[in-house]
């Protein structure tokens, strides 16, 4: 019974999800491309791609570049913005909160080629584009952002498009704070600030860090977004490793290279994702 | 007194300075979409609802659109009725591994795309659903699967078993009690997780880039990317447009249902 009613769904996750990463460690054993001899008859090679992958400058870029993607968008700009709007919006004298909780949903719920759009025209170079247009009130010379300060640029969008599930998450667990607590801070003569910094922060903890594994784990597989506006240029400067996963396999054809790049990021992620399911302690 | 007014508007400024950053890409999009003279730059729009109209009777984009609703359309259902069984199963059956099997699903969740897209590609082609709606729509409903198993079984969880228990000795049978009685009272649950899978699926980008080859069979997503990347002469009025519409059904579904699918994505990320 249970077999005839949780087999089909097994059956799709197992062969489309669970599949293509055991195929993953063994194409990135072997010498495959897509075209030329490597494509017919691929040989098992062991280990030669991690050692290849291992000691290419230009995949180690990829992965400093990753971690400096998530460094500075997800764990300092979402999770500061996230936790500014979070504590604000929770505050009782504060109206609207629909209005503005609303404008701060939109980055994250309209479709990632859309939010890419809509910057390509935010930071289009030149005297006309909309933030050099902004910027040139306090000053500021016109940049070609996108040429110029790729990384920078791509991380100000990733932050601006992950703030609302910073915002929901933190949201939720001050909301789930008693005001007992805080009211008899208050009555002990603490102020906002200090309430924040000995009350509430020690007592979301968990929460942070939760946020912190599941956008490092969101934010390790950014794609679309990379790939619409730079398509990891220029000069590589925006190459993450997922856009060097998709460039080696299907641009250079080197699909085993790309395997094993994507079983090194599968494996990063994996370890991130137990600690996650661990700690978060969800109930089943 | 003067200085509590003073906070509060400090807190307004912030907040509203935050809602601004997050709203003011969009204006370009949304301008521009009715302007008659569409670029890339911010302005005042000479109004039409050319470029909207231009959409429907282009040779190309209302075939965009189509697709991403038969993509989108098709795996929701899939995955679906898949969950609707699998998730019953989950909820009512206390079997060996049951409780692994929940948690193996949820770290399935965290698998990236990028990370699975190589072997699947080769899959694909292998299987003969390479450039086919049929191998796209196949992915995306297991790429779907994990998270709607979970949101099912706990729709599910919530309703009492005593009203089964009831139907079972009417004379029904064990499936018979489901589909009669439990999966009627699913139904705004089932709503939610349909919303949620749709929206999901509508605006992948990685996924259809990688799985189709022809020009006739590509999704919204591929569209405007193509359409945006033919340097040097983008039709800024039509993509604007296209971008107005593709965003305008995500948009209003959370307008509307915002608590739902708001707990739809964090079903699994938090206590309770």
């Amino acid at each position: 019974m249970v077999l005839g009613l949780l087999g089909p769904s097994l059956v799709l996750i197992a062969l489309f999800v669970v599949g293509p990463v055991g195929y993953a460690i063994w194409l990135s054993l072997t010498n495959k491309t897509l075209t030329g001899f490597g494509a017919q008859t691929p040989e098992f090679i062991g280990l030669e791609n991690y050692r290849r992958l291992l000691t290419s400058a230009d995949f180690l870029h990829s992965m400093g570049r990753t971690g400096e993607f998530i460094f500075f968008s997800a764990i300092v700009g979402q999770f500061l913005l996230g936790m500014l709007a979070a504590v604000l919006l929770t505050k009782s004298t504060v109206r609207a909160k629909g209005l503005f909780g609303g404008a701060i949903l939109l980055p994250m719920v309209v479709p990632e080629v859309v939010a890419s759009l809509a910057w390509a025209s935010m930071l289009a170079p030149g005297q006309l584009g909309t933030v050099n247009r902004t910027l040139d009130a306090v000053g500021v010379t016109p940049l070609a952002w996108l040429q110029e300060h790729p990384m920078a640029s791509l991380i100000v969008i990733n932050t601006w498009r992950g703030i609302a599930f910073a915002m929901i998450m933190f949201q939720a667990a001050i909301e789930g704070i008693s005001d007992d607590l805080i009211e008899a801070a208050h009555i002990d003569g603490a102020g906002a600030r200090k309430v924040f910094r000995y009350i509430t922060l020690p007592l979301i903890r968990g929460p942070i860090f939760l946020f912190l594994l599941l956008t490092t784990i969101t934010t390790a597989s950014v794609f679309g977004l990379i790939y619409f506006l730079t398509r990891g240029g220029p000069g590589g400067q925006t190459q993450v490793t997922s856009i060097y996963i998709y460039e080696h396999s299907f641009a250079f054809f080197q699909l085993g290279l790309g395997s094993a790049a994507s079983v090194i990021m599968l494996v990063v992620v994996l370890v991130l994702g137990l600690t996650y399911v661990r700690l978060a302690r969800v109930e089943v | 007194m003067a200085r509590a007014a003073l906070r509060r508007t400090g807190i307004y400024f912030v907040i509203g300075l935050l809602s601004v950053f997050c709203v003011v890409p969009f204006a370009w999009v949304v301008l521009a979409s009715v302007d008659k003279t569409a670029g890339l730059y911010l302005e005042l729009p000479s109004l039409t609802i050319e470029n909207f109209r231009r959409f429907f009777s282009d040779p190309t984009t209302p075939r965009l659109l189509f697709n991403s609703l038969l993509i989108s359309g098709g795996a929701t259902l899939l995955a679906l009725v898949l969950a609707l069984f699998g998730g019953y199963a989950l909820s009512r059956f206390k079997f060996f591994g049951r409780r692994t099997l929940m948690f193996t699903i949820l770290l399935v969740r965290v698998v990236p795309a990028t990370a699975t897209i190589v072997p699947l590609y080769i899959m694909m082609i292998r299987l003969h659903l390479n450039n086919s709606y049929t191998g796209l729509i196949l992915v995306e409903a297991a790429y779907q699967l994990p998270l709607v198993l979970w949101l099912m079984k706990g729709f599910f969880d919530s309703i009492p078993v005593e009203l089964e228990e009831a139907s079972w000795i009417d004379g029904c049978s064990r499936l018979g009690g489901a589909v009669r009685i439990v999966f009627p009272l699913s139904r705004p649950g089932l709503g939610a997780a349909a919303l949620f899978t749709f929206i999901n699926v509508w605006g992948d980008f990685l996924t259809p880039l990688v799985l189709l080859q022809s020009a006739e069979k590509y999704p919204i997503s591929i569209g405007m990317f193509r359409a945006f990347s033919a340097h040097n002469q983008v039709d800024w009025g039509l993509l604007t447009a296209t971008a107005v519409l593709y965003m305008v059904p995500t948009v209003l579904l959370y307008l509307f249902a915002r608590r739902y699918l708001l707990k739809a994505t964090f079903t699994g990320a938090l206590k309770g």
